[in-house]
């Protein structure tokens, strides 16, 4: 915090005057619906009519016997390989071949990189469908045209390869923002600790290690964050694409919490998934932050 | 430091309540959209020779935001202006899902529509009529005659008990304009080049499905990443097995009523024996439904069983010709029996202030002129044709008036079952991708899907 001590007689109610705006809206729009949402989480509510049931913790009692709910957090945990680990690990090949020397064109490749994260998820959802599609999809007649034709699959109806296949959209939606995050803490990283390295015979993998990956701890940090609640919350993809089937292969929380407010019309039970996914995803935000700013210290 | 991560991480979550709490507008069980260019001519009716009435205003919620279903409706809401000055309606057309989502809220509102499409079932209908927010329609029923327009099978889909506890009995809350009839539909092309005739019976059918396989051709387009298509390939096959008492028990959950019985397991043992032997689209698993129709309109396939919703999108821009049947029966004197039923009906909010008006709307929505609009756009209707209504002969709307015509004749018109219970639409559709994937077998899928459905009846009680 970088404040500076009031003048004498100025009033701190200035202050409150400017952050009003932003404060209004933060507590009508995000957290009066998340203290509403975790007190509708002890009711019996059908979302419309006026018999409001209190039923305590029955909800949570329930959810802790629901195979589903702990099946869709599984599928959860599984996409945060494919929403967090693989785009970071991409991010950061193509941030190191892009980020460090001015390659010819390369603006063009940066762009067209993050072009992924600037579509709209039901457009992304949309457009995978059809590539999966089984039968006139590009994926399986590209298989079948270079003499892979026995690898065709069903993709997004097949038990075994749903969730990876959803998960594999997750990746590629996500990496782009992670290799422009890595390549913006590159071009901050002084270029004297690479030249200095150069002359003492380090190769660019032991610079990479020393220097680049140490550098970026900010952009981790930031990075870690973001993808893994994407992948807590992944909703919109499952929704185009499979609605958690076949079977409830790709059932994620969220879609089960859409399922059961808006399908079945049981807005307590729902209330109180969301309730957990969101302290889950409050939990893993807040350890991150804290290993990072203890690094820091 | 430290609070500002407290607040960051706070902000970075706020965003997945709000995620969670959105319903996404996106058809889910809509059928294929209809690119059917209207025959409507605008045609003047006699108007009623109502008192004119102060300036009054009808708030209409409805789901025909297609382009072919909205011109009817606009149509209708104009002639219905016409005859009543003074009105005027505010009609407010969403897509299914988004209606579904919205309307039971705006239903529980002083200012909420006034006539509005509430789906049948008990998570729809049902619980509104628990929560007291529908009017019930018995009174006008018997002023405008409804009972002769719609038989009682049609009329108890859209009653409930007045507790909203028993469905299929007790007060009408609902009329529908539309019918539907699940059946099959068959590439005529393909059938005359090789000489292959409509079946008679179920076991003609079966064998059918095996000559059109030997001659390398996919006997039924199907699409079954939707889920929802899965529950019409079983249930028709289900239609033929049980009898309509059973059905009608079974979605109105009365007489002890079982999923696990051997009719519903040898229906299941009938599809995975038909993905076996390759009777399906390859990778159906994994075809959406929009895209089994688009396949199936483009020649890639012989048969595909699905709803009568579906013929105008098939005679448009079409280059094959296609025919429609009734999934046959075990044997040809038994009576027709297919899933069937009738659209999504209009009802009124019990708070409204003109109830009369609302269902002198109503009574226009199922009158015979909404029956030659909605016939003209190749729709079924569920009321009758005016009498000098002509079909054109051999078409594929005649075959599909003619299918309706029949289980209407037979007293056969079956049920979608997923108006089971309220959450029976979820339990089978994913209980049946796993069957058609072959993860479970037949007694194990009745098991599962028995066990949602007595959950439900114990609760009742």
């Amino acid at each position: 915090m970088v404040g500076r001590t009031l003048w004498p007689g100025e009033s701190r109610l200035k202050g409150w005057v400017y952050l009003f705006p932003g404060l209004a809206i933060y507590l009508v729009f995000v957290f009066y619906p998340i203290l509403e949402t975790f007190h509708a989480s002890f009711y019996k509510w059908d979302g419309f009519s006026s018999n409001r049931t209190f039923i305590g913790i029955e909800n949570y009692r329930n959810l802790l016997g629901d195979g589903q709910f702990f099946k869709a957090l599984s599928h959860n945990l599984i996409f945060l390989i494919f929403y967090c680990i693989f785009p970071i690990l991409i991010g950061l090949v193509l941030a190191s071949l892009l980020g460090r020397r001015p390659l010819p064109g390369m603006s063009f490749f940066r762009a067209g990189l993050f072009l992924p994260q600037v579509l709209s998820m039901v457009v992304v959802g949309v457009m995978w469908r059809w590539i999966y599609n089984p039968a006139f999809g590009p994926l399986n007649l590209f298989l079948k045209s270079v003499g892979l034709g026995a690898l065709n699959r069903s993709w997004l109806g097949d038990f075994d390869l749903a969730l990876p296949a959803v998960g594999v959209i997750g990746s590629w939606v996500q990496y782009g923002f992670c290799m422009v995050l890595f390549i913006a803490g590159m071009q901050r990283i002084p270029k004297e600790l690479y030249e200095a390295s150069e002359l003492d015979g380090a190769g660019s993998l032991r610079q990479m290690i020393y220097i680049t990956l140490p550098g970026l701890r900010a952009e981790f940090g930031v990075a870690l964050i973001t993808t893994i609640v994407a992948a807590l919350r992944v909703f919109d993809l499952v929704f185009v694409t499979t609605r958690g089937g076949p079977g409830d292969e790709t059932l994620v929380a969220a879609f089960l919490v859409y399922r059961s407010a808006f399908q079945q019309n049981r807005i307590g039970y729902a209330a109180a998934v969301a309730t957990v996914l969101t302290l889950v995803i409050f939990l893993v935000s807040f350890l991150i932050l804290r290993v990072q700013s203890r690094q820091e210290e | 430091m430290r609070k500002t991560y407290l607040l960051l991480s706070l902000t970075l979550i706020m965003a997945v309540l709000l995620a969670a709490c959105q319903p996404a507008a996106t058809p889910t069980q809509s059928p294929a959209a209809m690119a059917t260019e209207a025959s409507t001519q605008p045609k003047m009716t006699e108007a009623t020779s109502e008192e004119p009435v102060a300036e009054t205003k009808l708030v209409v919620w409805d789901q025909f935001y297609r382009g072919v279903e909205s011109e009817v409706i606009d149509q209708l809401n104009k002639e219905f202006e016409e005859s009543h000055s003074g009105v005027t309606i505010e009609r407010v057309s969403k897509v299914q899902d988004d209606l579904k989502t919205t309307v039971k809220l705006a239903l529980s509102q002083e200012d909420g529509p006034d006539v509005a499409q509430v789906n049948q079932g008990r998570s729809d209908m049902g619980a509104l009529v628990q929560a007291d927010l529908l009017l019930s329609l018995n009174d006008y029923a018997a002023k405008y005659q409804w009972g002769e327009r719609f038989s009682t099978s049609v009329s108890s889909r859209n009653s409930f008990t007045a507790d909203g506890k028993a469905f299929g009995e007790g007060n009408l809350y609902g009329v529908s304009p539309t019918a539907e009839v699940v059946g099959i539909y068959y590439n005529k092309d393909i059938f005359e080049e090789n000489g292959w005739k409509i079946p008679n019976t179920f076991t003609d059918f079966e064998k059918l499905l095996a000559d059109i396989k030997a001659k390398g051709i996919t006997p039924i387009v199907f699409g079954n990443l939707d889920g929802w298509p899965g529950i019409h390939e079983f249930s028709s096959v289900q239609h033929v097995l049980v009898d309509g008492k059973y059905i009608n028990d079974f979605t109105y959950g009365v007489n002890n009523a079982s999923f696990d019985i051997e009719q519903n397991r040898e229906a299941a043992k009938i599809m995975q024996d038909w993905v076996d032997k390759g009777y399906f689209s390859d990778g159906f698993m994994g075809i959406g439904y929009d895209d089994s129709a688009q396949l199936f309109k483009a020649g890639q396939g012989a048969m595909m069983i699905t709803g009568s919703w579906l013929a105008g999108e098939l005679t448009t821009d079409a280059d094959q010709q296609f025919g429609f049947f009734l999934m046959p029966q075990q044997s040809t004197d038994k009576p027709q029996l297919a899933i069937g039923g009738v659209g999504i009906p209009y009802s009124i909010r019990k708070t409204t202030k003109n109830p009369d008006l609302a269902a002198e709307y109503l009574d226009w929505m199922v009158s015979p002129r909404a029956a030659q609009l909605w016939a003209e756009a190749r729709f079924v209707p569920a009321m009758p044709l005016p009498a000098d209504f002509k079909i054109e002969e051999g078409s594929l709307f005649a075959d599909t008036v003619n299918a309706w015509n029949v289980i209407n004749r037979d007293n056969g018109v079956g049920h979608y079952i997923d108006w089971a219970t309220p959450t029976f639409y979820d339990t089978i559709s994913a209980e049946l991708q796993k069957l058609f994937g072959k993860e479970i077998d037949p007694a194990t899928f009745t098991a599962n899907v028995e066990k949602d459905y007595s959950a439900f009846l114990a609760s009742q009680k």
